[in-house]
């Protein structure tokens, strides 16, 4: 006999009915992804399961319960913080510190002019760098970074994908000139360069030949590093970018699949690299939901593999990294995102990660001190020593709920992966816009749900903190960072043999026309101190920049205000001004440097559109000049720049100098939003800027702001 | 008017703000933008103002970045007019043109102009045809005009240029069938695009079938139609669609059929004009006495036929 035919559920129903005064089928909730969450799961919710097997054991197929047997019983997981800012030097100290405190293995994060292929003297960077990462010009910076942290010990990660070749490469020549043998090398490069298209943006070549750089290097790790992972497939990104649960799922198995056949290509065998690849997925605030996905990214991914072919067992278990959720952090009321960090931690522990990243609980405002990161660390401490958690493998196993969740997780992703397989895979799904779009629109829903107030988030639409706390942030002073970087460039520079770097960059660019391994070359020509902006330079005369075009949602924020007061306000607000001005307001939103992130950009734009004002989107990677050009041909009434790579100190004031070159008597205002201290808001107001908005800023009140402010400056006239 | 010295300078802002008064719905703005245009239509430039359009897809903002970036290493000055369809249920829009067109955006010698088309005919937005005319006096050599969609747009687009370039894709000789005789008599030139990698056989299949088509439509005193294939993405053939274009231009000038059109634009755009003034106070009349309403009633009442109805509005309305 089934429970919901026994009497006890019966009871239990109509007692549930009575204290809810509510149907049992109309008491579901419905998740972000889709899925009806049901007040009560009983034993017949973990029958009929697509892809969960209800006996299974850790270390078993399909690894739904884990990759290893013993799990957390034998050895915790590994605490993993990613850091990286400044120069080499600043950042080796940061991190010898942190090896001190109980960190176990190192994450590397480099500022985006790295990632985007530039060295630190190129004009194009000039905000950037050192900002939202440490700056690596070439293999002596490298050297540095790791000086006394002896390679063949320490496990590295690197969030590399853009150029990766010339990065990857300086960590191999850095570890040979420190004695250490590549074979010895351990760790991870990120080399994901399908969901950079997606969402990072910090990409350099067009897709195809992005994906074989990313072949390369996996067929050269799989001869030569054969502890080191050559790819971490990143779903953390994509829920960065606004993705839900599923989306972030599907997508990355589905990229996965992708590196899989790339590699495949190669004429490699797939248990020849597959135990090499890895994951990391993003860990926000829905808790049951997040544990769910890490099971079922297990249990599917067994599924893809096997049916590659793979026959080691290694080829099948899916590892992965995990961070707490960046966009989860609020700028408002800060110390709750300690709390938030807390939760999301413990569900990546009980979702069985290998390895974790929590957040520090200023990173909604700035890079992390030495006090937040050290909270946020301990964060990982408290619970392997505290709190019995790894005790027990995959203690929620066997739970009504959790299982169930797990399985329809499992079964939404299938289908995704399923359409994109059918589509060609996930380059041709990438080029033609579809995943990016898609997660568009669900990052649109879910604003639109924080500035509706459906959804609370503690300390923004509700219980606001009447005092709002001032926090220390750390400053990195660019312009010092940058000067520094390229005395170092011009003194690697002076020291190299020109002729033999001129000739090992033309055999790289050669490498890329004949379609040969391109990391061997690169090696070489890094080991002769060629710099990483040389060495990408070489490879895109062959291949070229590539450039996205901008898709765009609309309608999708709109939707969720239909009869809304202070939406229709602000409609009824555009006409007033169409009316008395003839036209409506004109925003120009930007994203301007080498910062990739959108999601704020995008969501900005749609939603103001929605609204009815007309909105400009400007291509990605503008300098401050571009921008105004763009900004006064098109006599827009204002620029909303969304920066989150605190490039802002520098960018915006230029940005502002560019508009009066052009136009000495512009009218046009400014506001930013984005990641800003508290602290440079006064350096922004004085500079002119007419309105900041934080992270959490409900984009209603930004958009009546904005045309509040605008209607103001025109009646100054 | 100082606006206007500033636009004979080429300075960007007047340029900018003048096509902002030529749009404006307000009307003290219309009337400056009146004598602003009849000022400036007395000294034309040197401008050849070129139309392209094509269905979504076939890459018209990237040929246009390709073609543009062309241009302007053979130190031409570009300004660019593109209409944005806007999002018909807000009435907002997102102008994201520019988004495809990252380099010839950054270059001193470009002009760039989105506007939303508002869901104006044909996707010619309001002002189009005076923004060339500010953009002709500012001394630009080329003026693009880009719309948006296939049909009604090309008619409506091809009246306000010198050239009308339809851009189409590799296997869309089928549609031939589609393409009603009015655009090909418009359309001085066919560019097929996307004429690299795996597409090139296609893409010149679907030249020779436009070629063979467009025989059939050869006027006597014009030029053969011109098919071409080019690749935006690899940028090649732009120097075949320049030196089209220019041949086309010098034959048609020879011809007189340069002057001509122009002098037909002009009598359609005033016929427009007159069109437009009429309109719109024919549509102040009916919304200020309200008859149609009282009107309809009756015809659902059967009281009156809908025609008779129709005959004593409209007669009421031009008393």
């Amino acid at each position: 006999m089934t429970n919901k035919s026994n009497n006890g559920f019966n009871t239990w129903q109509k007692s549930f009915e009575k204290e809810t005064k509510k149907n049992l089928s109309d008491a579901k909730s419905e998740t972000d992804e889709g899925i009806d969450i049901k007040p009560v799961y009983t034993k017949d919710d973990l029958e009929n399961f697509s892809f969960v097997e209800n006996n299974s054991l850790p270390g078993q197929w399909p690894y739904t319960r884990g990759p290893k047997a013993s799990m957390y019983t034998n050895r915790p997981w590994t605490i993993r913080q990613y850091a990286g800012f400044s120069t080499a030097e600043e950042s080796n100290e940061f991190y010898k510190k942190n090896l001190e405190s109980g960190q176990k293995g190192l994450s590397v994060a480099f500022d985006l002019p790295t990632h985007r292929g530039y060295d630190s003297d190129d004009d194009l960077v000039m905000g950037d760098v050192g900002k939202a990462g440490v700056a690596i010009d070439t293999v002596e910076d490298m050297k540095i970074l790791f000086n006394n942290i002896p390679l063949d010990q320490m496990s590295v990660s690197m969030t590399m994908n853009g150029a990766v070749l010339p990065v990857l490469a300086s960590f191999i020549v850095a570890g040979e000139e420190q004695g250490v043998d590549r074979s010895l090398l351990s760790g991870t490069i990120q080399n994901d360069i399908l969901k950079e298209f997606m969402v990072r943006n910090t990409y350099i070549y067009p897709p195809e030949p992005s994906m074989k750089i990313v072949a390369d290097i996996i067929e050269f790790t799989s001869k030569e590093m054969p502890k080191f992972n050559s790819i971490s497939i990143s779903g953390y990104h994509m829920q960065e970018a606004g993705a839900d649960n599923v989306l972030e799922l599907a997508y990355t198995l589905a990229d996965g699949m992708e590196y899989v056949r790339a590699a495949m290509s190669k004429g490699l065998d797939v248990d020849d690299f597959a135990p090499r690849l890895s994951f990391f997925f993003a860990i926000g605030t829905d808790f049951f939901m997040e544990i769910a996905k890490l099971r079922a990214a297990r249990t599917l991914w067994a599924k893809i593999m096997k049916d590659f072919g793979a026959k080691k067992e290694r080829s099948l278990i899916l590892r992965t990294h995990c961070q707490t959720s960046g966009v989860s952090l609020t700028e408002k009321d800060p110390y709750n995102n300690i709390i938030r960090t807390s939760y999301e931690a413990l569900s990546a522990i009980l979702g069985g990660t290998q390895s974790l990243h929590t957040n520090s609980f200023d990173e909604a405002i700035a890079l992390p001190t030495d006090e937040s990161a050290r909270i946020a660390r301990n964060t990982q401490l408290i619970l392997q020593n505290e709190t019995g958690v790894t005790k027990t493998v995959d203690p929620l196993a066997g739970s009504y709920f959790v299982e169930n969740l797990t399985d329809e997780l499992s079964k939404k992703a299938w289908d995704i992966i399923t359409e994109i397989e059918e589509l060609g895979g996930m380059t041709k799904a990438v080029k033609a816009g579809v995943p990016k779009l898609k997660i568009e629109e669900s990052a649109t829903k879910k604003q639109a749900k924080v500035d509706s107030g459906s959804r609370v988030v503690v300390g923004v639409n509700k219980y606001k903190n009447p005092k709002e706390p001032s926090v220390d942030v750390r400053v990195i002073d660019n312009n010092r960072v940058r000067d520094d970087q390229i005395k170092k460039i011009q003194s690697v520079k002076d020291s190299r043999e020109t002729k033999a770097v001129e000739k090992a960059l033309e055999n790289v660019t050669n490498a890329a026309k004949d379609e040969k391994n391109l990391l061997i070359p690169c090696i070489e020509a890094i080991k002769l101190r060629a710099t990483v902006g040389e060495v990408s330079k070489a490879l895109e005369q062959v291949y070229g920049r590539h450039f996205a075009k901008s898709l765009s949602v609309s309608g999708v924020y709109g939707k969720h205000f239909e009869g809304d007061k202070d939406f229709m306000n602000v409609e009824k607000k555009v006409i007033d001004f169409e009316n008395t001005n003839g036209r409506r307001p004109r925003v120009l939103v930007v994203k301007i440097g080498q910062d990739g992130h959108d999601r704020g950009a995008k969501i900005v734009a749609t939603s103001f559109a929605d609204m009815g004002f007309d909105v400009d989107m400007g291509p990605l990677f503008q300098s401050p000049k571009d921008v105004a050009k763009d900004a006064i041909e098109n006599d827009v009434h204002a620029i909303g720049v969304s920066t989150l790579a605190a490039g802002h100190k520098t960018l915006v004031p230029e940005l502002m100098k560019a508009l009066s070159n052009i136009d000495p008597k512009s009218k046009i205002i400014v506001f930013v939003g984005g990641i800003i201290p508290e602290q440079d808001y006064e350096f922004l107001y004085k500079n002119n800027v007419s309105a900041i908005f934080g992270p959490g800023s409900n984009i209603i009140e930004c958009a009546e702001k904005v045309i509040d402010l605008i209607s103001d400056n025109l009646s100054k006239e | 008017m100082e606006l206007i010295e500033n636009i004979q300078k080429g300075e960007r802002a007047a340029i900018a703000k003048a096509i902002t008064l030529v749009e404006s719905s307000k009307d003290s703005d219309q009337q400056i933008s009146r004598q602003l245009i009849s000022e400036l239509i007395k000294k034309p430039g040197k401008s050849i103002r070129i139309g392209f359009s094509g269905p979504p897809g076939v890459g018209k903002s990237t040929f246009i970045e390709s073609f543009g970036s062309y241009l302007v290493t053979q130190n031409y000055k570009l300004g660019i007019l593109a209409i944005d369809p806007s999002s018909q249920i807000t009435g907002g829009s997102i102008l994201g043109d520019k988004t495809r067109m990252v380099e010839i955006s950054k270059n001193p010698n470009t002009f760039i102009r989105s506007t939303p088309s508002r869901g104006a005919l044909g996707g010619i937005s309001m002002g189009t045809r005076e923004a060339s005319i500010i953009l002709d006096a500012a001394g630009y050599d080329f003026i693009f005009i880009e719309t948006v969609g296939v049909g009604q747009s090309e008619i409506v687009a091809s009246n306000l240029v010198d050239i009308f370039t339809l851009i189409v894709g590799p296997g869309s000789g089928d549609e031939l069938q589609g393409i009603k005789k009015g655009i090909t008599e418009y359309a001085d030139i066919f560019i097929v695009n996307k004429n690299d990698g795996e597409l090139k056989i296609e893409a010149s299949k679907t030249a020779a079938d436009y070629k063979s088509a467009l025989s059939y439509y050869k006027k006597l005193d014009e030029l053969e139609k011109q098919v071409l294939l080019v690749s935006a993405i690899k940028q090649t053939g732009m120097e075949d669609v320049i030196k089209t274009i220019n041949q086309i231009v010098d034959q048609n000038k020879q011809k007189g059929i340069f002057e001509e059109r122009r002098a037909d634009q002009l009598e359609y755009w005033i016929e427009e004009e007159v069109k437009n003034i009429i309109a719109s106070d024919i549509t102040k009349r009916l919304s200020s006495k309200g008859n149609i309403s009282k009107y309809s009633e009756k015809v659902m009442k059967n009281e009156i036929s809908m025609y008779e109805a129709v005959e004593t509005i409209t007669k009421d309305t031009l008393k």
